[in-house]
């Protein structure tokens, strides 16, 4: 009987601590008490030395589209927060909200223009040391604003501001080259990578006045701040440079190797003041390195495959194949150019490695680089950059010949 | 004299539970990536590692094929006399103890810093010694299947977590290749032969195993597997993070993180965490039998199974006293700890063959004499 009384008394005390650890673990979150925040804004605040950032956090209750159709409430919720670091501000954040803003879902890390201008260093820590951001979010910086102006911008196609952005990221991306996409993990490699200066995707506000037109209305509003993801910003150190325009991005690109598609517009052959539209398939590019007599230069071989996309005046390859080559020539032209308007303004005007010139030069040479590495700021604007470019035109599209518009001027 | 520990592994199992045995500091911290300048070069002292262990794996075997049957600890009181052997004995004991100290204090911090900083460490690490000990109480034949599985398990996680960042991936971050200089590499052969030092447990393995014959070819396997996995780390590591690839605490969970295929195939660290809870479990449950057989072995007791459960709560309790911090257990990973068990390690062996050797020769003089 004793032996059994002390039994119970072990089973109790055995259960206390099950019982106590069911309810859930330590670090539970109930999902009604989170506020997800999709993207993060970092800027200077108003008071001097301190750092304001931006979110904007999603409404779970205004998101749902039942059958009811869609609720009219606005699905998120934008709000500042200062600090005197990053941590510090987005700590503060708590005395705003009242669910707790967590940052497992952001998608955009956004930095203002003039943030940026003075360097991102003091603020790119917190992003890679908290658990809660993952490296895979985007990195963007506002172009002429403030990115608590960035942060929010609405699209008309989505409702959320961050899947907006990030939806015209990926299509410009895969589609138009004409930005580039910038992941936090890629970043702080290029911050970290000697020969590497960093470039980011650039984000502009787009003003769309509303219509002086309302016809028909029901009900309808437009949204007239949107967004735009184009070009890119380019970074020396830990400091904004300055901007490269939609030419100068795909410039970047190609020597990169990250074309995916786009449309090279280039004049129709043998046609005056018509224009034929390339669309670019793939590309690869190769950068080689090479160093004699101590001087560096580097030779950049890009390859292009497209499609006939457009013409303006009649056109039949058939009938010469002179004209097919001519159109190849001129398209692999047209990606020279752009090449080297992303060079001049990158040795001129910047003086910033963003092609990873001096990394391509660190991994073929790695002990002429580490003279060469101290002097990079003056070697780069002298460096000799040679360009070979190989583009070949692969279809026409469904039609071969083009259509004809006869004139029937006579009757 | 009571047999203490009756069960039999087979040669796969021992491979499986010395594979997991490496492969537990893997999963957490990465230390030989963490205390590399140049991350490129990390690859490659793997190979080294694994070159200068398989002599030491092969050296334990066949060490303990010479006495059937016994463990380390038995027959260095054979080889030394009960006196030094038994301070032998006391030495790898503490070696085993300072592991099973690491370790938990290792998986406790991964969890706190990963996914529940509020939580107190010694949650995660109470559940696991009781889990470890509970497991090592059933005998080295319950460990030792559980570690088979488990060991299938870490090798499908594993090689899944270097695969899927695939798009994340750029391999010429891998190069220049040992631009830097040889003396580079120093620290993370150290980091990694600290580790392989642990491989000091074979001696108390061989015995049990069902063909002893085996031991030296599962050794073997044992260092190429871990050291492939190891190395297949290190690339994808820098193939995926670059330069920045030594800034992380927990570099294969952030590996993981990077994981995100078509936007809806992501967040799969839970993966990574079960891969170190189970390994971690296992290693500890293998680390507390070997330590308390030791124990049994050198004050001659009866049974060992009794000496599980305290010997979790003493593990626990020094694992929270003995670092102060992350920052200190990490330091202690890489330099006093990983150059403590390679001095315990080669010495041990060193002392052992010199004794063997000396006791060869004598035997022949008696046997020439007599």
């Amino acid at each position: 009987m004793r032996v059994r009384r002390y039994m119970r008394v072990w089973a109790f005390l055995a259960i206390v601590p099950v019982v106590l650890s069911v309810t859930g673990c330590w670090s539970r979150r109930e999902i009604e008490d989170i506020g997800f925040a999709l993207s993060i804004g970092v800027d200077h605040a108003a008071e001097e030395g301190e750092i304001m950032i931006t979110v904007h956090i999603a409404k779970p209750f205004a998101i749902s589209t039942g059958v009811t159709g869609a609720v009219d409430e606005k699905p998120f919720w934008q709000v500042s927060s200062t600090g005197h670091t990053v941590f510090e501000a987005w700590r503060n954040l708590r005395q705003q909200c009242p669910r707790r803003p967590l940052l497992h879902h952001s998608r955009f890390i956004v930095f203002g223009e003039e943030f940026a201008r003075g360097g991102i260093r003091e603020a790119i820590d917190f992003f890679s040391r908290e658990g809660e951001v993952r490296e895979t979010n985007t990195v963007v910086v506002a172009k002429g604003v403030k990115a608590s102006e960035v942060v929010w911008n609405e699209f008309e196609l989505e409702r959320m501001p961050a899947e907006g952005a990030l939806g015209i990221m990926k299509i410009a991306v895969q589609e138009l080259s004409t930005t580039v996409m910038v992941t936090l993990n890629d970043f702080l490699q290029m911050l970290e990578t000697e020969g590497h200066e960093a470039t980011t995707s650039r984000a502009e506000l787009v003003r769309r006045p509303p219509s002086e037109d309302p016809r028909g209305e029901l009900k309808r509003e437009t949204i007239s701040v949107s967004g735009r993801e184009t070009g890119a910003a380019a970074f020396k150190g830990d400091k904004l440079v300055g901007w490269l325009d939609k030419t100068q991005t795909r410039g970047l690109q190609w020597v990169k190797g990250k074309v995916r598609s786009g449309i090279i517009v280039i004049e129709q052959p043998e046609e005056e003041n018509k224009l034929a539209s390339i669309e670019i398939l793939r590309a690869d590019s190769t950068v080689t390195p090479k160093i004699s007599n101590g001087h560096p230069s580097i030779l950049i071989r890009v390859g292009a495959l497209g499609n006939l996309g457009e013409v303006q005046e009649y056109f039949d390859p058939m009938e010469s194949q002179e004209t097919w080559t001519s159109m190849e020539r001129r398209m692999a032209e047209v990606i020279r150019h752009e090449i080297e308007a992303a060079l001049d303004i990158a040795k001129l005007e910047f003086d910033s490695d963003i092609f990873g010139f001096g990394a391509e030069i660190c991994r073929k040479y790695p002990k002429e680089w580490t003279d060469l590495k101290d002097k990079w700021d003056e070697e780069f604007p002298k460096l000799d950059v040679e360009i070979e470019v190989e583009a070949s035109l692969r279809r026409s599209g469904l039609t071969r010949r083009s259509m004809r518009v006869v004139r029937n001027e006579g009757g | 004299m009571t047999v203490l520990e009756g069960g039999k592994i087979s040669g796969r199992q021992f491979m499986a539970v010395l594979i997991v045995l490496r492969a537990v500091p893997l999963t957490l911290v990465f230390s030989l990536i963490s205390n590399a300048n140049h991350v490129q070069d990390v690859w490659i002292t793997v190979i080294i590692g694994a070159a200068v262990t398989i002599p030491f794996a092969v050296l334990v075997t066949k060490l303990s094929l010479k006495f059937p049957g016994k463990t380390i600890i038995e027959y260095s009181q054979i080889l030394l006399g009960p006196v030094i052997g038994r301070l032998l004995g006391l030495v790898i004991l503490w070696c085993f103890l300072c592991t099973s100290i690491d370790i938990t204090r290792g998986l406790g911090e991964a969890y706190v810093i990963a996914i529940m900083p509020e939580t107190p460490i010694y949650a995660f690490m109470i559940m696991l010694a009781i889990m470890s000990c509970y497991a090592a109480r059933s005998g080295l034949e319950v460990t030792c299947r559980l570690g088979e599985d488990v060991f299938y398990v870490l090798v499908f996680v594993l090689l899944l977590t270097y695969m899927l960042p695939y798009n994340a991936m750029r391999f010429e971050n891998l190069r220049p290749i040992l631009a830097w200089g040889v003396s580079n590499l120093v620290p993370p052969i150290v980091a990694n032969l600290g580790y392989y030092s642990q491989f000091l447990v074979i001696g108390m393995l061989v015995p049990y195993l069902n063909k002893p014959e085996d031991a030296t070819r599962y050794a073997i396997y044992a260092v190429l597997i871990s050291g492939v996995l190891m190395a297949l780390a290190a690339v994808a590591l820098v193939a995926v993070f670059g330069p920045t690839a030594n800034s992380w605490t927990l570099p294969l969970f952030s590996l993981s993180r990077m994981i995100s295929l078509g936007d809806f195939f992501e967040r799969i660290e839970a993966a990574v965490m079960a891969a170190w809870t189970l390994s971690t479990a296992i290693k500890l449950s293998l680390l507390f039998w070997a330590i308390s057989l030791t124990i049994a072995q050198l004050f001659n007791l009866k049974a060992f199974e009794h000496l599980m459960y305290p010997l979790g709560a003493i593990t626990v309790a020094l694992s929270l006293s003995f670092f102060e911090s992350m920052v200190d257990l990490e330091d202690f990973l890489a330099k006093a700890g990983a150059m403590s068990s390679i001095l315990v390690a080669g010495l041990t062996l060193a002392l052992l063959y010199a004794a063997l050797g000396v006791r060869t020769v004598i035997r022949r003089r008696k046997g020439g004499s007599g």
